[in-house]
């Protein structure tokens, strides 16, 4: 019986990278996210599906191009919790002008009244001390000094929030100019079955495997279509 | 799904970890995984960003309707598969080939798609991804041949299936190899196909990769300590400093997605991308020089 026990167990140990966590997310857009009825939408490769916790946040970052129009429908796990909060930001690189600023310590030199020397330096420090040049007191003092440099930041535009939509998992939308977008993607924390015993540690936070579930992003795409009377000749 | 699902998840984290659990002695009571001890096993989660690259096939799509015609000098040919012999080499061309397999069957070059096809079967081979080339697969190709939206989306789901397996396999290294790859021939065939003066809606595409270029070196970088990667990073940075020429110009309003007439949402306004002539003749010559790394072979 026991090495019965232990070849289940080798087997097991064995499947254990095969049957990781993160597999199980595969395809999961595909799978449970509804896809638009309009047949002349094509699934996007930018489509994601990823394992998340409640109280998680994660961002993708997507282009969308002029021309086209684009469908986004949200799916998750029930264990997750009923509503999804979903986030569009516009997210651009932007020059902007930082200044540094610098902290040193520097000697602090004798004074001439104080040492019977001659000349200045720095107002009235003695370039010679009693013939010996300049001499140090023994003393520091801070000194800042501040240099202006052009830096590239990227910054983030909120264009979209859901939870100012009925917590909507679906947008669709025409797009003008092609644009990088970050959708950001939260599950709450605390909902659902309010047994939640995550342990914060560091930046991750442990969780119970009953806290954690699958969320798809389907994202759908075609061509916008030209309406209108154009090019009918009259 | 979601009873189900919730038992499969437990499960697969919670057996193989209570298992491992019970390696410490002999008696230890392996059958007794109950419910209670799935409950409190833990995993780590983390938020994370996640850079994603459009598929060759959306480009394709476009610059089809916006009526630039196929060019097959543009694609590698097909007997280049068998002289890549590193694996380096081997991951990159999957991600040629698989962009001259979107442009085949995108412009409905129904025998061309089937040898193209062959190429990648061969290197996914090679490369380890053959689970998501399968008979049936090849099969749904070869009985579509003449419905040119069927291929397009047999290709698609062959190229997508990739992408998911290599992710949710931890291979995030060898899919930055496909999918810079992938990009680059498409940056590649549109470069070498379209005309500055005459073709204007692949010529502005082709300028908006400046966006899609930023989200490629922010997943490369992931992956910078994989030396294959490191190199292709180094490639596309200088790449990068190529497109950093290229001007933008506002569309004299902010960027907003709203309703408009109709009950449409509209994204629009921010800045446009903007492209000289001689920005795009360096755009094209540094892709080319950068492919002519990845597609040539020992002589």
């Amino acid at each position: 019986m026991k090495s019965y026990k232990k070849l289940i167990l080798a087997t097991a140990i064995a499947l254990t990278p095969i049957l990781s966590f993160g597999q199980y997310c595969n395809y999961f857009h595909e799978n449970f996210c509804e896809p638009a009825e309009n047949e002349m939408y094509k699934p996007n490769g930018q489509s994601k599906s990823a394992l998340f916790g409640k109280g998680q946040t994660s961002e993708l970052s997507v282009i969308v191009y002029k021309g086209q129009d684009y469908r986004i429908s949200l799916c998750m796990d029930e264990n997750l919790g009923s509503g999804l909060e979903f986030k569009v930001y516009e997210s651009k690189k932007v020059k902007v002008e930082k200044v540094y600023e610098k902290k040193e310590m520097e000697d602090v030199y004798a004074k001439c009244e104080s040492c019977g020397g001659t000349g200045t330096m720095d107002g009235d420090n003695c370039w010679d001390c009693n013939g010996s040049g300049q001499v140090a007191t023994g003393d520091q003092k801070e000194v800042i000094t501040k240099e202006t440099k052009m830096v590239e930041e990227r910054q983030k535009i909120l264009l979209y929030d859901n939870t100012q939509d009925n917590m909507a998992t679906e947008l669709e939308f025409t797009c003008e100019t092609t644009q990088r977008l970050i959708f950001e993607i939260s599950v709450p924390d605390g909902g659902g079955s309010g047994s939640s015993k995550g342990i914060s540690k560091g930046k991750g936070k442990l969780m119970k495997s009953s806290d954690m579930g699958c969320i798809g992003i389907l994202i759908e795409h075609m061509t916008t279509p030209i309406t209108g009377f154009y090019g009918t000749g009259f | 799904m979601k009873k189900q699902s919730k038992i499969a998840v437990a499960l697969m984290i919670g057996l193989p970890m209570a298992m491992l659990t019970s390696c410490g002695g002999e008696d230890a009571p392996i059958e007794n995984v109950d419910e209670q001890q799935v409950e409190e096993v833990v995993e780590e989660v983390k938020n994370e960003s996640y850079y994603q690259i459009p598929s060759p096939d959306e480009m394709f799509g476009f610059i089809k309707e916006s009526g630039l015609k196929y060019n097959k000098e543009a694609l590698n040919p097909i007997q280049n598969a068998d002289a890549y012999t590193d694996p380096r080499q081997q991951a990159l061309n999957f991600g040629i080939y698989s962009a001259d397999l979107a442009y085949t069957a995108a412009f409905e070059e129904y025998q061309e798609s089937i040898k193209y096809f062959g190429s990648i079967q061969k290197l996914a081979d090679q490369i380890g991804l053959s689970s998501a080339f399968d008979k049936s697969l090849v099969e749904r190709i070869q009985n579509n041949l003449d419905n040119a939206d069927s291929l397009v989306a047999i290709t698609n789901t062959s190229y997508f299936s990739v992408v998911d397996y290599l992710e949710q396999n931890e291979q995030g290294d060898k899919l930055g190899l496909v999918a810079s790859a992938g990009w680059l021939e498409t940056v590649y065939i549109v470069a070498n196909t379209a005309k500055y003066s005459k073709d204007k809606a692949a010529v502005e595409r082709l300028a908006d990769q400046k966006l899609t270029m930023e989200n490629l070196i922010l997943y490369l970088e992931k992956y910078a300590d994989n030396a294959d990667v490191s190199q292709v990073l180094a490639w596309f940075k200088e790449l990068e400093a190529v497109y950093a020429q290229l001007g933008e110009e506002s569309t004299g309003s902010g960027i907003s997605l709203k309703k408009k007439e109709g009950g449409k949402m509209v994204l629009g306004g921010g800045s446009k991308i903007k492209i000289t002539e001689a920005q795009f003749n360096a755009i094209k010559d540094k892709v080319t020089e950068i492919r002519n790394n990845i597609v040539k072979t020992e002589a």
